[in-house]
């Protein structure tokens, strides 16, 4: 045990750190089209138009953009053994700026502030700023829940002018020819005053994301958590069916993404239906009765 | 009194004692005043007659006079005297005693009739036994009796005094602690009383210590048993004791334990069963009633007589078994009690099973139990069979079937499992022109021959028909043959149409089709694989034996065996191999996912036609021989065709060389699959599709219905031949009914139901009285608003009593101050500043000093200077809107059947007579009503909305026809809160009916003015709206359900966010129509209201 510990202190943490504009998705990522969500947003991209994902939660509007990132920038560089980058000629990077919007995520925070140091202040770019300047796709995911000043920002940056006003620094930014503002909106809250504002919204193009289709998302499962065929259809078999109990209790079906969490568990040579049960009746609900019908689902789909 | 007299008795008192004179002196006066002369001497005589008798008597003289003028204050002289002498007698056995009759005397004599008062002495004299003890036990008898003659009826004295006596013989002790014990007891006893006391009785005999330890107990024991059967209870004690049972006082305990957890009504059951025992083996008596807690805790109070009955049959086989049987310490009793405990109730998992199909199916499902459809007389009749009709699943109420209730469960599922997949793989949407996917498409030429046919003979009766008379060409009745028009109003109706005998093409159908489902399900699902396996083979065993059917149904029930997988050592005729085998072919073909409901046709069709050439005629046994079907090889259209041409070949051969053979009759239903309706079902859509439909095509008459269910090879009636026609019509006004088609008549009395008040006609109505408002009504037929068609009544509700709202509170304390705490959380913090900000409206001068400061001195500065005020300021206005209705007078019962108004009429007329009736019946109610827990939940509400400031109305609604929309104003809008406001809180009743769209249209008239960021609309109910009117020619609930969407869309433009609350678990159906994709909630459990409201509100508006 002791030794073993001495070895894990000694064992080099492996992470990359990138500056945020600077963060590119290299690898594809596995993202299977259910309709004709690819061509929309490229044509959107082209066209300069804003995109607003509509959809329940785990459906795969992150992927989608990560994969729209990937594939409308297709980096051709090489990672060297130092870790330098070089770019190649004829190469487009997107890089994809992330932002997982809170109730506390203010305008300031997306644009940027002044820092104090020894020697003063000093403006620091906030990343929509950097986002705006390095010609990244911007995503705002759920953008809901931010306070309601950051559609301040929004507005000019997703209309024919595409400037992000820097009040602080009185500045104005053009945006770089590639920038894109993406942002998602699950439609299925409850709270009244969490609605996007028609002004907001009639900024975008909506794709409207559900969850895949029976065999769709069979393929997604088998592919994501690596566990066969078989499986992976009757765990999008079970989602389907946990799906109907929307509005019986359920406030929102099973995702995609926890299908793909108990594939992986099965994988791992966990029985299914303690896969299941762990990885989707137990964090679906903590109603009795509504876990008890859920799992009974389960038993008959899994041996 | 003469001088002398006076004198002698003097004299006489001068040789007693002093006291004795002397007390006799303290009262004579007052006595002369209460008798005469001549009495007062006869009266100061006994005294020293009492004196007289023993040494010590003067002590009892000493009384005699004290209570004297008490005791004649109550009695006439010769009562008097007759007392005295009791007191006389006493003396002589002993003063003690004496003494203690005097004392106890004067509070006895005003109680007790003077006749009395020579026995009562007696029963105290009786107690003594010439010593000590028992002169102390009678002198405390006397004490404590003018507490038993006060209490108890004279004779029950008697008796009590007779009982300590006979224990005084075993112990003094015991006798004197029981009369003390008796004293404080027997009072309260009541009637029971006497039961009580012969029961005591009998122990002295037997075991007399218990008597002590029944009186401690009684009182205890006894407040568990109901009031009427506490003498019964008694009573059986009694015969026990009498029979020598011991531990009386211990059966008293257990007894009375194993009674209060039976609910009241049934405990005399509970000692009807005693008494029963009680005849064949009184021993047995305790060790059930000591059982019957743990028992009842196990099984139910219907399975306890299937327990009891085992026991006392055992009993009277063998005593001894039999009573280890009741203590259950016999393996019979606990395997016994296994078997009950494990049978499961539908209800208790219905919930699950609810949900549990609607996951599968993705449908409303309802799931009911089979007792339901029964009531609803609609064509199915098995009380126990499952069945489904598209919409609800019914399942039995009760399965026993196995030892466990896991495997029950399990049984649940599978037939669940079942009748939901006649929904999920579509066994209703049978199309009859759709092509089948693994056969080819007979069902086409098929008819198309019959059609022919048909029309061949048409033109040669027409032909008929003019020779005779060319002017009257009849039209000609075709009756209800192929092609005829009723039969294919329903697609399966059209395919069943082309058989000539249609049960038999019918069961050949629901055989293939059930093992095309059975396949399906284990194919889909394969954790139910295990458990249906089971199953199937359970119901394998339940088979008739084929070998001893006729041949059409015996190669039917070869088709049932195989369709329950059993393929192997089937008994196949050996003269009909090449048919069973083709049979086995043609269900194989169905064993595949690919397969469809018309797949099924097309196979129930081939098997038909093998079948249908073959004679219904017994086979010799030794013709069957074994054989496995399991592999019969491929289905070829081919080899099918060359086998049916060698049959229609035999047929024309044998042609009216043999008999009919014995009639076909329909194979043995399988019990777990259940009744399998398809025809009903697709009526029924098809009835209801034609109904929304309406206008486009002639509704159906009920004669027609008739008719078409007379045709049904599904419809089994459970009525001697003559009564079918009756049933016939009232199923068929039943299944219109399901479907909601008009009344087919309008004569008075025609109709299934009474003529409705239909208040189309009349226009539009003008606003004069003030605060009445005249509001647009939505008719979705139209697709427009019926102008000016509702007025809506505002009146402010009545004042009641404040008490209401303020003890809402108080019983709900935890819970209020849980949503306190909770709404606090969102209260404004309007303008205050909060400092030490990385970023703000302005840099906080404190902190600009400490930065700067800081970096004067080279340190890296706190960055954070700014402060900013919290501008997230509230401003929400909304409105509550409450269901007056007169269906919030439903009692809720413990919540286990809330609001159940499925069957209740649509007419409002009717509805209120039913209602009335269903309120009548709990006219005992001190259970709460919906309509009390909307109350109490608008009291907490209010309290926490007060508390965050929003601005808030509430209303109730209700209202008789669309002139009459009334609005109650709880709290109007703009109004303070005030104790007005808690004092109608108290005067929110059920009143009428629910015209929910105008109700809602005058709220958002109210909210529109309201100046307010966030505008929110709640809306509270507890059933689909409904009103007089409030639907097109009084039939369509649509139309209400339209007209409320429609009010609730409207408000939506106008920026208010719509809510609907409802506690209306049947509420998911319309809801979804109802509030399209607004935001809705069903409450499952309306005791959550209270606490469910206001937290619902606060979700709404973070």
């Amino acid at each position: 045990m002791v030794e073993a510990n001495i070895e894990m202190l000694e064992d080099e943490p492996s992470f990359k750190e990138f500056a945020i504009e600077e963060f590119l998705v290299r690898s594809e990522p596995y993202y299977r089209a259910v309709g004709d969500e690819l061509e929309l947003f490229e044509a959107a991209y082209e066209q300069h138009i804003p995109v607003l994902l509509k959809g329940p939660t785990g459906c795969g509007k992150t992927r989608f953009v990560e994969y729209m990132a990937w594939k409308l920038g297709r980096p051709i560089t090489t990672i060297r053994s130092e870790g330098a980058q070089e770019m190649r000629e004829g190469e487009v990077r997107v890089p994809l700026v992330t932002i997982a919007c809170h109730e506390d995520l203010t305008a300031s925070d997306l644009v940027g502030r002044y820092l104090l140091d020894a020697n003063g202040t000093r403006w620091i770019d906030g990343p929509m700023t950097r986002a705006v300047k390095a010609g990244a796709i911007l995503y705002l995911d759920e953008v809901v829940e931010a306070r309601k000043d950051t559609t301040v920002l929004i507005h000019p940056l997703t209309d024919h002018r595409r400037i992000l006003p820097v009040e602080k620094t009185g500045n104005i930014i053009e945006a770089d020819d590639r920038f894109l503002l993406c942002i998602s909106y699950n439609p299925h809250y409850q709270s009244a005053l969490k609605d996007l504002k028609h002004s907001t919204r009639q900024r975008f193009i909506s794709i409207e994301f559900d969850y895949p289709p029976v065999d769709v998302e069979a393929e997604i499962v088998a592919k994501e958590s690596g566990c066969n065929e078989e499986q992976a259809h009757a765990l999008a078999r079970l989602g389907e069916k946990i799906r109907n109990l929307r509005e019986h209790g359920l406030a929102e079906g099973a995702s995609t993404r926890l299908l793909i969490y108990a594939g992986r568990l099965m994988q791992q040579g966990i029985p299914a239906r303690r896969a299941c049960q762990v990885a989707i009746v137990w964090t679906l609900s903590d109603e009795t009765e509504l876990q008890q019908s859920i799992e009974e689902v389960v038993y008959s789909i899994f041996e | 009194m003469t001088n002398s007299a006076t004198g002698d008795l003097l004299d006489e008192l001068a040789k007693l004692p002093p006291a004795v004179a002397e007390a006799y002196q303290a009262v004579a006066d007052a006595m002369a005043e209460s008798f005469s002369d001549e009495e007062t001497a006869l009266w100061a005589r006994e005294g020293v007659a009492i004196g007289t008798q023993t040494v010590r008597s003067w002590e009892s003289a000493v009384e005699y006079y004290r209570v004297s003028p008490e005791v004649a204050r109550s009695l006439a002289f010769a009562s008097f005297m007759q007392w005295a002498r009791c007191g006389t007698y006493l003396s002589q056995d002993s003063p003690t005693l004496a003494v203690a009759f005097f004392k106890a005397s004067p509070s006895i004599v005003t109680n007790l009739r003077p006749q009395y008062i020579p026995r009562w002495a007696g029963l105290g004299r009786s107690l003594y036994k010439g010593t000590w003890k028992s002169s102390t036990l009678a002198a405390r008898f006397f004490e404590v009796s003018p507490d038993l003659v006060r209490n108890l009826p004279f004779w029950d004295v008697e008796v009590f005094a007779s009982l300590i006596e006979a224990l005084s013989y075993k112990s003094y002790d015991v006798a004197a602690e029981c009369l003390v014990l008796g004293r404080d007891v027997l009072p309260a006893m009541g009637r029971e009383r006497e039961a009580f006391l012969s029961m005591s009785r009998a122990l002295t005999d037997s075991s007399w210590r218990e008597v002590k330890a029944c009186l401690e107990m009684a009182p205890r024991a006894l407040q568990h048993v109901e009031e009427g059967q506490t003498g019964r209870f008694l009573r059986l004690g009694e015969k026990l004791a009498k029979m020598g049972l011991r531990d009386t006082s211990r059966f008293l305990y257990d007894g009375a334990q194993a009674l209060s957890h039976v609910s009241a009504g049934s405990q005399g059951h509970i000692l009807d069963l005693c008494d029963g025992l009680l005849a064949s083996s009184p021993d047995a008596v305790p060790p059930f009633l000591k059982s019957l807690d743990p028992v009842l805790n196990r099984i139910t109070l219907q399975q306890l007589d299937q327990w009891y009955q085992h026991g006392v049959e055992l009993l009277n086989e063998n005593p001894e078994s039999g009573i280890a049987f009741f203590k259950i310490e016999s393996n019979t009793s606990e395997s016994m009690l296994e078997t009950l405990s494990s049978s499961l109730d539908l209800e208790r998992v219905k919930g699950i099973m609810r949900l549990y199909t609607r996951a599968l199916s993705g449908e409303n499902i309802e799931v009911l139990s089979t007792a339901e459809l029964v009531r609803r007389q609609i064509g199915w009749v098995d009380q126990d069979t499952a069945s489904t009709d598209g919409t609800k699943v019914y399942l039995p109420p009760v399965i026993d079937n196995y030892n466990d209730k896991s495997q029950n469960f399990a049984w649940f599922k599978v037939v669940a499992t079942h009748q939901v997949s006649h929904l999920e793989f579509g066994s209703f949407q049978f199309d009859f022109v759709r092509p089948a996917n693994v056969f080819d498409d007979r069902r086409f030429p098929m008819e198309e021959a019959i059609q022919a046919r048909i029309e061949a003979i048409r033109t040669a009766t027409a032909e008929h028909f003019q020779l005779l008379d060319s002017d009257t060409v009849p039209s000609i009745e075709v009756g209800d043959g192929p092609g005829g028009t009723m039969r294919v109003y329903t697609d399966i109706g059209r395919f069943l149409s082309l058989f000539e005998d249609r049960r038999m093409a019918f069961d050949l159908f629901s055989v293939l089709e059930d093992c095309r489902l059975d396949y399906r399900i284990k194919t889909e699902y394969p954790g139910i694989r295990r458990p249906a396996l089971d199953v199937q083979g359970d119901a394998l065993t339940q088979r008739p034996r084929v070998e001893e059917l006729p041949l059409q149904e015996a190669l039917i029930e070869l088709l049932v065996h195989m369709s329950l997988d059993r393929f192997e050592g089937l008994p196949v005729p050996q003269d009909y191999r090449e048919e069973a085998i083709m049979l086995a072919r043609i269900m194989h073909r169905l064993r595949t996912v690919r397969a469809s409901i018309e797949d099924t046709a097309e196979a129930a069709l081939r098997a038909y036609e093998i079948i249908s050439r073959l004679q219904n005629q017994q086979e010799p046994e030794d013709e069957f021989q074994p054989e496995d079907l399991d592999d019969p090889g491929e289905f070829s259209e081919e080899e099918y065709q060359a086998l049916l041409d060698k049959l229609q070949a035999q047929m024309s051969e044998q042609d009216g060389e043999q008999g009919e053979g014995d009639p076909y009759e329909s194979p043995e239903p399988v019990e777990y699959r259940g009744d399998f309706k398809p025809e009903m079902v697709q009526l029924l859509t098809k009835l209801q599709m034609d109904q929304s439909e309406m206008g486009d095509a002639e509704p159906m008459t009920q004669e027609e219905l008739e008719q078409l269910l007379q045709d049904s090879a599904e419809l089994e009636l459970d009525a001697q031949e003559g009564d079918v026609d009756q049933s016939m019509a009232m199923f068929a006004q039943n299944i219109m009914k399901e479907a909601g088609v008009p009344p087919p008549s309008n004569d008075p009395g025609r109709g299934y139901g009474p003529i409705l008040h239909d208040d189309d006609a009349g226009g539009e109505l003008e606003a004069l009285e003030p605060k009445t408002f005249v509001y647009d009504e939505w008719d979705f037929r139209a697709n427009d608003y019926k102008p000016r068609w509702c007025i809506v009544k505002e009146k402010v509700l009545d004042e009641g009593d404040p008490n209401f709202y303020n003890d809402s509170l108080r019983n709900y304390a935890s819970l209020l101050a849980h949503i306190k705490r909770q709404f606090e959380l969102i209260m404004p913090e309007t303008w205050r500043k909060t400092y030490r900000l990385i970023d703000g409206e302005d840099i906080d001068l404190n902190s600009a000093l400490e930065a700067w400061a800081d970096l004067r001195m080279n340190v890296p500065p706190d960055e954070k200077i700014y402060w900013r005020r919290n501008r997230v300021e509230r401003d929400v206005a909304v409105v509550f809107l409450l269901d007056m209705s007169a269906s919030t007078a439903e009692a809720i019962d413990e919540g286990r059947h809330s609001v159940d108004d499925r069957d209740a009429p649509d007419d409002p007329v009717e509805y209120m007579v039913w209602l009335r009736r269903r309120r009548e019946g709990l006219v005992r109610r001190h259970y709460k009503r919906i309509i009390d827990l909307e109350r109490e939940s608008c009291a907490l509400l209010i309290n926490a909305l007060e508390s965050i400031g929003d601005t808030y109305g509430i209303y109730g609604f209700s209202g008789y026809g669309r002139e009459n929309v009334e609005f109650y104003v709880i709290k109007d809008i703009e109004e303070q809160f005030n104790d007005k406001i808690k004092r109608r809180i108290d005067k929110v009743t059920p009143l009428h009916a629910t015209r929910m769209g105008s109700a809602i249209r005058h709220a958002i008239t109210k909210l529109e003015n309201q100046d307010a960021a966030t505008k929110i609309m709640f809306l509270i109910s507890d059933g689909r709206p409904q009103d007089r009117g409030y639907s097109r020619e009084g039939v369509e609930k649509e139309y209400a359900v339209h007209d409320t969407h429609q009010a609730l869309l409207e408000a939506k433009r106008k920026e208010i966010n719509p809510f609907c609350l409802t506690v209306d678990k049947a509420g998911h159906d319309y809801l979804k129509t109802m509030c399209g994709d607004l935001n809705y909630e069903v409450l499952d459990d309306i005791w959550a209201l209270p606490e469910r409201l206001p937290m619902l509100y606060r979700s709404l508006t973070m």
